[in-house]
């Protein structure tokens, strides 16, 4: 890690003071020195992916599973800590308040239910991919490609969010229009993954993670020192900024405090950003716990997370990376909601305008007159988590493509060069797809990646649950309970996707409340489960040699 | 176990090993201590709320009626273009309620002017209204004095100190095209607007201060991280002394 940062540092350096007279602006415009830092940070990723490419087929898919348990956590948290964490959780915040706290709360306690209910005995089951385990668990083909279609689309769903963050931030820092902006950063990322495979992108996701946390927290440093906060612990400091969102703060007690626009740090009180379920932004009580809930199932389903899992050696090394991983991940989400909380009060006055919500981490900086060149490194940061997931996501996907469609059911016999080459064909194809739905701007980058776990949570997650802890669990008892979690996900999404595109299904409202496109699981999940289980009991038992593989090999 | 003395059966609700069962109880346990930390908190802080109005709308109510019927009094309008201004500041506001309240502030103002502070507000409103339509930088000098006069003449009209944070918005939030009719699709969403934002679901949950943060929001946003990493960091330590003392290699 050394030899890496070092140069890293050294390449930095003269970039900053190249560019040390920047001025701040919020919008538009070419940003010299930020644009130097990003590019100076992608050409380390891919200088990285370079050295440590995947050599085959077993590299590309788990990385030789070489990796030890404190850098597999860095790479679950790199991996974890997307645009959606970096960039799209302030972003709700700030746009809904303490309902955001859902996504936050969601996105952490899954992984004591993935830990607790399935990281070991994946480990144990021994396989590549999601649709693998599926596949066998299940003695069907049929499912393996269907596990394979579905770890396809929850990636894809996933990604757009990545790259509408990647556009977003490619839109600042190089001033252009967000279409271009989406297609330049997804063209970026998916050379990196095509040169790279999952050996480089491991390693890169543990660089990643220290650029990403570097880039997150120097600036809340500097935000909670500028406004007179407890800087020294920012993650508890920014309470009292809560706190003076809720009581307000009048001009007298500003002390000659101002935004980067000239106007006090002073606002009227407003509750209803710190008040659960406040009548003032839409959100409901069950729309709190029911996003809660789908989040944390989700991530129990997500197919690029589970096959984190393959790449460690032992099953206890993949018990103690999530501990690690979700410590990592906890330091940057104790962080977000301080932006979103200095976000309101600096951008209280009217004359800031309304502001790409997703972006309102970066024009926090702005606004708390933080040095430009910090500001860039923050939006360069936002770019890294972007890539550290699209990359994870992508060969993800392409695994579930290669692996799982084509070598197992389509052409058993192929070379393992075929087959890498599939890999990548697969990666080109859904990064193609990424970008056009990117374009299409639906939703915040939070939303959308909430689609995706929902998706998992009624389809994957109930699949490994009951894969797992209940032998009795069948094929056919699997193929009722995709049906049913399949069957919710359809109608959540026509109803999104329709209203999106201004069409108007009937019973719109009611649908769009009770099956909300990021959180149709908290229903989805209970009835595929239940599906599962009836259909389970009343058809033929699992096959011997399947309880006997899991008596003896996952829970022994 | 001997794998010739069973079928091969796993559950969860009914572990076949000492293994499995000790397995199983630490599973729920640590899952029941995580549904009762996340569910169970948030149950309860609905359970106890209680809907709290803000100050600013207990004034509204007291002057609203006599605002909607045109028979308040000088004092009352001024009360009324207060509130309207504080919920103008507030940080979730939709396009067409703002448009509503900007219409109400407008009128009540005009309505509070006399003659010549009339004619003056109009002149200096459309002033700044063509400097804004201009695209000037907001820090442009002829920008701040054209804001500070407007600001300082409308503060004055509304009675509202000029060290309160509402006079900071007051130049921002008037219309010129709304000054001399409060419409009655204005008139008709003013108090579901106000009651939308102005009162606000606390307990002593949400009332009370811990480190600075409202206890609630500390709560959720920092100690069930917290806690979720501590029950991952729980079960690790247990599974491993477990396997020690089974002797079990994994």
């Amino acid at each position: 890690m050394k030899k890496i940062l070092l140069p890293i540092i050294l390449i930095l350096t003269p970039s900053l003071l190249f560019a040390a007279g920047a001025s701040t602006q919020l919008e538009g415009g070419f940003k010299v020195g930020p644009a130097i830092i990003l590019i100076t940070i992608l050409c380390v990723f891919v200088l990285v992916g370079i050295l440590f490419r995947a050599k085959d087929t077993a590299d590309f898919y788990a990385a030789g599973r070489g990796i030890s348990r404190v850098g597999s956590g860095m790479a679950i948290a790199s991996n974890w800590m997307s645009a959606a964490s970096f960039l799209g959780m302030a972003a709700l915040m700030y746009g809904a308040g303490y309902h955001g706290l859902a996504y936050v709360v969601g996105w952490t306690g899954g992984y004591v239910l993935l830990l607790i209910l399935m990281a070991g005995q994946i480990r144990k089951y021994g396989k590549y991919t999601a649709a693998d385990f599926i596949g066998d668990r299940y003695y069907s083909q049929g499912l393996r490609a269907v596990g394979a279609i579905i770890a396809i689309l929850i990636s894809i769903s996933y990604c757009v969010g990545q790259f509408g963050g990647i556009g977003l931030m490619f839109k600042w820092i190089l001033g252009l229009d967000y279409a271009a902006a989406v297609i330049i950063g997804g063209a970026v990322v998916l050379a990196y993954t095509l040169i790279s495979g999952m050996l480089g992108v491991t390693k890169n996701m543990q660089i990643q993670y220290v650029i990403i946390i570097v880039s997150f927290l120097i600036p809340l440093f500097i935000l909670t020192f500028k406004f007179d906060y407890f800087w020294v612990l920012p993650q508890i400091g920014y309470g009292s900024v809560v706190t003076d969102i809720v009581n307000g703060v009048p001009l007298a007690e500003t002390n000659q405090l101002f935004n980067s626009l000239g106007h006090e740090y002073a606002m009227v009180p407003a509750p209803e950003y710190a008040m659960p379920w406040d009548p003032a932004t839409g959100q409901t009580f069950f729309q709190w716990i029911a996003i809660a809930f789908s989040l944390m199932i989700g991530t129990a389903g997500l197919p690029h997370v589970i096959q984190r899992f393959y790449v460690v050696p032992k099953a206890r090394d993949a018990r103690w990376s999530v501990v690690w991983g979700l410590f990592f991940i906890c330091v940057l989400y104790w962080s977000a909601p301080a932006y979103a909380a200095f976000g309101k009060i600096l951008s209280a006055n009217p004359e800031v305008g309304k502001l790409a919500k997703d972006a309102i981490v970066v024009y926090t900086a702005q606004l708390g007159n933080v040095n430009p060149l910090i500001v860039g490194l923050l939006a360069a940061g936002g770019v890294s988590a972007a890539f550290s997931t699209v990359s994870g996501l992508l060969v993800a996907g392409s695994s579930a493509f290669a692996h799982d469609l084509y070598v197992k059911i389509i052409n058993p016999n192929s070379s393992p060069k075929k087959q890498l080459l599939m890999a990548r064909l697969g990666t080109i194809l859904m990064a193609v797809i990424v970008t056009l739905l990117a374009l299409k701007n639906w939703a915040l980058i939070g939303q959308l990646v909430a689609i995706a776990f929902s998706l998992a949570g009624v389809t994957i997650f109930p699949l490994f649950l009951l894969g797992i802890w209940w032998s009795g669990s069948n094929k056919q008892g699997a193929i009722a309970g995709l049906i049913a979690g399949g069957l919710v996900s359809v109608i959540a999404l026509t109803y999104f996707i329709a209203g999106k595109e201004g069409v108007t299904l009937p019973y719109h409202e009611f649908v769009n409340y009770w099956l909300g496109a990021w959180y149709f699981a908290w229903i989805g999940a209970p009835l595929a489960i239940v599906a599962n289980i009836v259909v389970s009991k009343l058809t033929p038992p699992t096959p011997l040699e399947i309880r006997k593989f899991l008596v003896l090999n996952v829970h022994s | 176990m001997d794998p010739n003395q069973n079928d091969y059966h796993i559950s969860f609700f009914k572990p076949t090993t000492p293994q499995a069962k000790w397995n199983r109880n630490l599973a729920i346990k640590l899952i029941l201590i995580w549904a009762v930390a996340v569910f169970g908190f948030h149950f309860l802080l609905r359970a106890i709320e209680k809907p709290t109005p803000e100050e600013t709308y207990v004034k509204y109510e007291q002057v609203w009626e006599s605002i909607s019927s045109e028979s308040a009094t000088t004092d009352e309008m001024q009360v009324f273009a207060n509130t309207t201004l504080s919920v103008l500041g507030k940080v979730f506001i939709k396009p067409d309620e703002k448009s509503a309240l900007t219409n109400a502030l407008s009128w009540t103002t005009f309505q509070l002017a006399d003659s010549s502070q009339k004619a003056l507000l109009q002149e200096q409103l459309a002033g700044f209204e063509k400097l804004k339509s201009e695209d000037i930088s907001i820090s442009d000098p002829a920008y701040i004095s054209a804001k500070d006069k407007l600001s300082s003449l409308a503060s004055g009209i509304i009675g509202l100190d000029r060290s309160d944070v509402r006079s900071k918005l007051i130049s921002v939030s008037l219309s010129s095209a709304q000054l001399e009719s409060f419409s009655e699709t204005s008139r008709s969403m003013i108090p579901t607007i106000m009651s939308t934002y102005l009162i606000h679901n606390q307990s002593v949950l949400t009332d009370f201060i811990f480190l600075g943060f409202p206890f609630h929001y500390f709560y959720t946003a920092v100690f069930l991280l917290i806690l979720f990493v501590f029950l991952c960091w729980l079960y690790c330590v247990r599974v491993d002394a477990m396997n020690v003392k089974l002797d079990i290699e994994e």
